[in-house]
This record gives C-alpha cells, sequence and structure tokens, in this order.
C-alpha cells in the first residue's frame, strides 16, 4: 500500500511539472521590457482611432527570410510629390511581435524630397513587418511584410 | 566619450534639384533592456538611441524617434532634396542623455 502510494505520488509531481514547465519557459522566453507595447495601442496612439488603409503606394522591402533576426535590413519608400500641399508628415515601422512593437517614429518635410526611410531592426521571431504612413492630407497607410527568422535577435 | 558615428551622402556627386541619400551610422550597442548579463544574470539596462534630428544651415527637416528595436549600431537613411551648398548637421541622443552630433557638407557640382 505504502509503496503504491508513494509511486502514485511520483507520477502526480511528475505530471504537475510537466504542465508547469513549459508556461515558465515561455514567461522566460517574452519577458517584457519597461517599453513593452502592443500593434493595436501602438497605432491607435498614432492614428486616434481613425480607419488604417493598406496601399500600394507603401513599399516595404524586407526579407523573406532572415539568417539572423538581430540585423534585418527594411526599408520603406512611399510614391508622393513631397509638396507643401501634399507630403508624407511620418513613416512609422512596427516589428509587430516584439515586446515593444515601436522601431522608428519618422518626421517628414517637403524638404526630404522623397518620402523614404530605411534602417535595420531587430526580430525575436518570424514575423510581420509593418510601415504606418501619414499624409498631410490625413490619410493613414500601410503596408505589411512577413519576415522568417532563423536566429532571433532579442535574445 | 563620444560616440563614434558617420554621415554619408550618395551619390558623390550631384546637381542642385537632385535627391540624395543622407544616412547616417553610429556605432552603439542599443541595448534592449530583456538581456541577461552571462556572468552575473542581471539584467542589462536598456541603452538606446531616441532622439535623431536632420537639419541643413540650421533648419531642421526630418526627426526621427527611435525604439530599442533597431539593430546595434544602427543606421538611419533618409532622402533629402539639395537645394543650395550647405551643411547638414545630425544631432543624435541615447537613453542616458548623452548627446552627439557629426554633419558633412553639401557641395553641389553646376
Amino acid at each position: 500500500m505504502q509503496r503504491r502510494s508513494f509511486l502514485k505520488g511520483i507520477m502526480m509531481t511528475g505530471a504537475a511539472a510537466a504542465v508547469v514547465s513549459p508556461s515558465l519557459a515561455f514567461s522566460a522566453e517574452a519577458p517584457k521590457g519597461p517599453n513593452a507595447m502592443d500593434l493595436d495601442t501602438a497605432i491607435k496612439a498614432i492614428t486616434g482611432g481613425k480607419s488604417v488603409s493598406a496601399s500600394d503606394k507603401v513599399q516595404l522591402k524586407a526579407p523573406e527570410i532572415a539568417e539572423n533576426g538581430a540585423v534585418v535590413p527594411v526599408s520603406v519608400t512611399v510614391d508622393s510629390p513631397m509638396s507643401a500641399e501634399d507630403h508624407v508628415k511620418a513613416i512609422h515601422i512596427f516589428a509587430t511581435k516584439n515586446s515593444n512593437v515601436r522601431c522608428a517614429d519618422v518626421m517628414l518635410t517637403p524638404a526630404n524630397g522623397t518620402a523614404s526611410f530605411s534602417t535595420r531592426v531587430k526580430l525575436g521571431s518570424s514575423q510581420d513587418v509593418m510601415a504606418l504612413v501619414v499624409t498631410s492630407k490625413g490619410e493613414f497607410l500601410s503596408a505589411a511584410q512577413n519576415v522568417k527568422v532563423t536566429i532571433g535577435g532579442c535574445g | 566619450m563620444a560616440t563614434k558615428s558617420l554621415v554619408k551622402i550618395k551619390p558623390k556627386t550631384y546637381k542642385v534639384g537632385d535627391v540624395v541619400e543622407v544616412s547616417l551610422m553610429v556605432m552603439h550597442p542599443m541595448e534592449t533592456g530583456l538581456r541577461k548579463d552571462k556572468e552575473s544574470g542581471k539584467l542589462i539596462p536598456a541603452h538606446y538611441i531616441n532622439d535623431v534630428k536632420f537639419s541643413f544651415n540650421g533648419t531642421p527637416f526630418t526627426t526621427i524617434k527611435s525604439w530599442e528595436s533597431l539593430s546595434t549600431n544602427p543606421v538611419y537613411t533618409i532622402s533629402y532634396k539639395v537645394s543650395e551648398a550647405g551643411e547638414i548637421k545630425v544631432a543624435f541622443t541615447d537613453t542616458k542623455g548623452e548627446a552627439n552630433e557629426n554633419g558633412t557638407k553639401i557641395t553641389p557640382k553646376a
């Protein structure tokens, strides 16, 4: 009888450990930094709840497969005349699954000539990279591309 | 301790009215604040460039707010329409309050 209950106990703790450990491992993998912000909050802070439309005018270039997530080149070009009446006011770049989705907020003026911005971002895992463009007419345009990451960059 | 940086213009020769690429490259760790020190096991505090300002002859034309998601030794490339000879200055600040400035001259060919 004693031996049976002892074995039962071991099995129970084993099962409990198996249930707990994946969640522990997950929380260790995805810590939240002080700047953590999700995509919806970040977009709302910019648009104020207005709708965002996907547009061909916004061209986002990023590799489809990134071997190293620590350095992923991203470039955004917007088809815009960049005149005083009609220009791109801002380009925002988001990494949709990073703990802080915001990468860069670029404020442009007509003096730029063309609306373009390129940089290198860190991606924690495979995810969409998104560009949100604000024009002087008050439009919100977006473009997104999925990037597959084989080695994460936020480790 | 000054941070190493470089301001580059592409292409090298341009005329008035051309649109050139201005890029700022900085040697910076861009710590996310999520990484642990391997020896002590403590989190390394976040340390990244959060503000970049491009100006031409004292008039700012582009400002960039950046976050920790940019890569180590980041690059910021924007375009600029050449209007006259002058100087582009780039000022950048990181989260520890360290301010740096770098610049390059604009000399359009006739």
